[in-house]
């Protein structure tokens, strides 16, 4: 861990940790992002951190669109555009 | 229309990129003349007009809701609650926002509202799989393990996703429907607010906590603290 550094908003690895989601975005304020790089390039803890948050990132996305998603059937289709229809006939 | 987030800003996501070659996310070009003279029938009544635009969004709304919900009879509802939706309320469509923007909001909302009636498994704490720190700001549980080359050499990928699916799953609904949108489909954080009715800060928050609960469940089933 790093020793306390100048920084009063990326200095610990608390505030470190709390800034990750803009940091990976890139929509951190400059200074506030060399901050933080500072803070990494000092803490190997908070490096190990937030690679395994972005690894959490890129699994949960590979989860998300594995196993192709599948078409709504035609005859599903067809039913509720029929359903849609009748709903309507009488509203 | 609804922003997607830069390519440069998320080029560390390689399933978002991937998928936006697709071409299942909209153009960034907006919509074409001929969609918006389709919006225009439909408002004015026209069914031929309403079935033509069923049939080029149906396969997209039941996708999303899927992904949103997990089960095809509550996805097959959400399209039917959708498209009733355009069907009555397409004269009152301003178009103030895109129709395409339109029906995502009617997508995400309708599926939101499935997902809150959903029974959920139990009610699980975030905060035991949330990082936590000494008072100084320091991690608690040092040194911090990088097991992210781990998630890859594994053999059981299955039962990593499994785990993951799961984890998912027990998010809060509202938690759940921010990191489909932002981490899956790459919607801005304002864009998710909107839609959510949730603040951009609030959006911000939501998915760092639900990225950290995922990050804790993967560390634990990898045998390292999630502080
Ligand atoms: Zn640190």
């Amino acid at each position: 861990m790093a020793k306390q550094t100048r920084s009063k908003r990326a200095g610990t690895c608390k505030q470190a940790t709390s800034l990750i989601t803009d940091y990976l975005t890139g929509t951190l304020d400059p200074e506030i992002t060399n901050e933080l790089e500072h803070h990494l390039g000092v803490c190997p803890d908070c490096v190990a951190f937030l690679k395994t948050y972005k690894k959490t990132i890129q699994v949960t996305q590979s989860l998300l669109l594995s196993g192709n998603l599948p078409e709504l059937e035609r005859s599903k289709q067809k039913a509720l555009h029929k359903s849609i229809g009748s709903h309507n006939e009488r509203g | 229309m609804v922003e997607a987030k830069s390519v440069e800003a998320r080029s560390n996501r390689q399933y978002f990129t991937s998928y936006e070659e697709t071409g299942e996310l909209r153009s960034s070009a907006g919509e074409s003349s001929r969609e918006r003279s389709l919006v225009e029938r439909l408002k004015a009544g026209d069914t031929d007009a309403f079935d033509a635009i069923f049939h080029q969004n149906v396969n997209q709304v039941y996708r999303r809701a899927l992904r949103l919900l997990g089960n095809e009879a509550d996805a097959e509802d959400v399209v039917q609650e959708v498209f009733l939706t355009v069907h009555k309320k397409a004269k009152t469509f301003r178009g103030a926002a895109e129709f395409s923007t339109w029906l995502y909001r009617l997508t995400v909302n309708a599926a939101l509202g499935k997902l809150r009636r959903q029974k959920r498994s139990k009610e699980v704490l975030y905060d035991d799989y949330l990082p936590k720190f000494q008072k100084d700001g320091h991690h608690l549980v040092r040194p911090v393990v990088d097991w992210s080359d781990k998630v890859d050499d594994r053999s059981d990928q299955r039962e990593l996703q499994r785990l993951l699916g799961q984890a998912l799953e027990q998010l809060k609904p509202m938690d759940k429907a921010v990191v489909v949108l932002s981490d899956l489909e790459g919607y801005l954080d304002r864009e998710i607010g909107k839609t959510l009715g949730l603040s951009v800060a609030a959006v911000k928050t939501r998915l760092h906590r639900s990225r950290l609960f995922l990050r804790g469940k993967l560390a634990v089933h990898l045998g390292y603290s999630p502080a």
